[in-house]
């Protein structure tokens, strides 16, 4: 389920298409196994600095190569496929199982559960693979979670870049918008709409 | 104020009888983890706080993560003692609790209580620690009660399995005088990862530091915080004043040298009569004497090397401070002229003989007018004062009967 891009991609085209790394919400951006706390933010960038390696990357712990990154967007989006850039010498993730709007998932949910798509990942070190997602299941993505259980015989894994393609709807998911706690409820608050003199049906 | 749901493990297993923690170890466990859950809720209110058991018949949630303070302190009434503590059963136990939490966005925080010796191996206990920080828990282990053989070492191994970026702690506390809140107080199990400490933790830790009398002023701050600022405030007014006053003494040493070598004799007398006078003010004040001797011996040494400088400095210095506090003018006089009773006369008058600098003073005094007759007529009197030592006494008084 991987395409290779067959044209020049330093056209518009390809990073304007993968522009949904600017509907992340970064702040709210985890991830669990992670060695420096944080660095997964790093890894979400433009297209055009996919490759760029000097800075941070996401690194899990040593020893263990499982990975669990947690992305909340900001609006809904639909998501045509997902690029991952790992690390060299067998640090690659070699195995992908994403999850859609479901939060505080941890490492023993993410073994039991049944993920809404999984992939077989080959190294890519120069980020020209792009792995297609179902695209009916991908319609109204607010977070999605992604598990790397294994890497290609490394010791830890390691990813510097993700990238989804797709568009943002501008839609939002259920935010609550204001919360307020009442320690005694004030009954005229709370008025239905029989106390408070019936509606009248329109007939138009 | 980090969002955290913690769950409690407490150990209440045979070993929790003995005394050696006053009044026994559970007891001493029980109040701490009181007081550990009361700072957690008020850090921030929608702290959740859980409480097991790990000994008795098996590893028990007595209540699940809640905000609700009244719920976990009633449940650790009637809790029985005996059993074996089971340490890594607990921890998954809790770390199972955590994972069922209500609000996901709360971090996960394990505390546990090791009073008894640990039956588990380094290794299992590294394992357990290593999922406990693959799944970011954070573990704060106290240590205490039975020390045996590898204990110690097998919770510090322990904890740095588990330990990530220093989110997680050990404390031990020996069986001593001090509770054992008293000693977590102050560490950053209460204190949370370097925020500086709660309000609580920081009153509770004042409480237990000094108990009734160790509050500064002997007021508790939590009890009565105006009180207890309107002391400090008093204080600090005090100590400024009793600055001031130094840095006049300096001054009119200032002002002796300039006016004649002959009097360097007894100006040095003087001095150190002033200084005493001044010193034994600030002794009545509790360990302020330091700060006014240091502050001394640099007017002293500031008027012998330079006292043509110090001699404008002393103008200014004193129009300001009196421009400020009109009261403060009025008290550094009063203080000079009590404590030149003491000593030798001819400072107070030397001053007050100074014309500019009375006027000055009269002047920023509120409702004193320096062209009012009666004004006038009191310089006038002050400057008769410098020629003979007995009118001195008379005016001074009449002068304090006409203030």
């Amino acid at each position: 389920m991987a395409c290779l891009h067959d044209h020049n991609c330093e056209d518009h085209d390809c990073s304007s298409s993968w522009s949904l790394y600017k509907h992340i919400d970064l702040s709210k951006v985890s991830a669990l196994n992670e060695a420096v706390s944080g660095s997964v933010k790093s890894v979400f960038r433009a297209w055009e600095q996919r490759l760029d390696s000097s800075g941070e990357h996401l690194a899990s712990n040593e020893g263990d190569p499982e990975l669990l990154v947690y992305v909340p967007f900001t609006t809904d989006v639909k998501i045509k496929s997902i690029s991952v850039v790992g690390g060299a010498d067998g640090t690659s993730p070699s195995k992908m199982r994403v999850f859609i709007n479901r939060d505080g998932i941890d490492f023993s949910d993410a073994q039991s559960m049944q993920p809404v798509q999984e992939w077989d990942l080959v190294e890519n070190l120069h980020g020209v693979l792009e792995y297609q997602t179902r695209y009916s299941k991908f319609q109204s993505v607010a977070s999605i979670t992604l598990h790397f259980p294994e890497s290609f015989g490394g010791d830890t894994t390691q990813i510097h870049y993700i990238g989804f393609k797709g568009e943002a709807t501008q839609l939002k998911r259920d935010v609550v918008a204001t919360i307020v706690y009442e320690l005694t409820p004030n009954p005229s608050d709370h008025k239905t709409r029989a106390e408070s003199g019936g509606g009248l049906s329109h007939v138009e | 104020m980090v969002l955290e749901a913690t769950m409690i493990c407490i150990d209440n297993s045979e070993w929790m009888r003995n005394g050696d923690y006053a009044p026994s170890r559970f007891q001493a466990q029980a109040d701490a983890i009181n007081l550990i859950c009361g700072a957690k809720t008020q850090s921030n209110p929608e702290n959740t706080v859980g409480i097991l058991t790990m000994a008795g018949k098996g590893v028990r949630v007595l209540v699940t993560p809640t905000s609700d303070l009244g719920k976990i302190l009633a449940c650790m009434h009637g809790l029985e003692i005996g059993g074996e503590m089971n340490l890594a059963a607990g921890i998954q136990v809790a770390q199972l609790a955590l994972k069922h939490r209500q609000n996901k966005k709360q971090q996960q925080r394990i505390i546990v209580f090791a009073g008894s010796p640990v039956k588990h191996d380094k290794k299992s206990l590294e394992m357990i620690g290593r999922k406990l920080k693959k799944n970011s828990v954070a573990l704060d282990i106290v240590n205490f009660g039975e020390d045996d053989e590898g204990k110690t070492e097998k919770l510090e191994a322990f904890l740095a399995a588990v330990n990530n970026n220093d989110t997680s702690h050990i404390v031990h506390v020996a069986a001593g005088p001090n509770a054992l809140s008293d000693v977590l107080i102050s560490t950053p199990i209460f204190t949370g990862d370097g925020e500086g400490g709660s309000g609580f933790a920081a009153a509770a830790a004042a409480a237990a530091a000094g108990g009734v009398s160790g509050f500064e002023f002997g007021v508790d701050p939590n009890l009565d915080p105006e009180l207890a600022l309107a002391l400090r405030v008093s204080m600090e007014e005090e100590r400024a004043r009793q600055e001031a006053a130094a840095k006049k003494a300096a001054e009119e040493a200032a002002k002796q040298e300039k006016g004649g070598e002959q009097q360097s004799s007894s100006q040095d007398a003087t001095m150190t009569e002033q200084t005493s006078a001044a010193t034994s003010e600030a002794d009545k004040r509790n360990d302020l004497t330091d700060v006014e001797n240091a502050l001394l011996q640099q007017a002293l040494a500031m008027s012998m090397d330079d006292p043509s400088s110090s001699h404008e400095l002393r103008d200014t210095d004193m129009s300001d401070a009196a421009a400020d506090d009109p009261e403060l003018a009025l008290a550094l006089q009063l203080s000079v002229q009590d404590s030149t009773k003491d000593s030798s006369q001819e400072n107070a008058t030397k001053l007050l003989a100074d014309q500019s600098f009375v006027s000055s003073i009269l002047s920023s005094l509120p409702g004193v007018d320096p062209n009012d007759p009666s004004v006038k007529e009191l310089l006038a009197s002050m400057q008769d004062q410098s020629e003979s030592q007995q009118k001195q006494d008379e005016d001074k008084t009449s002068k304090e009967e006409e203030k």
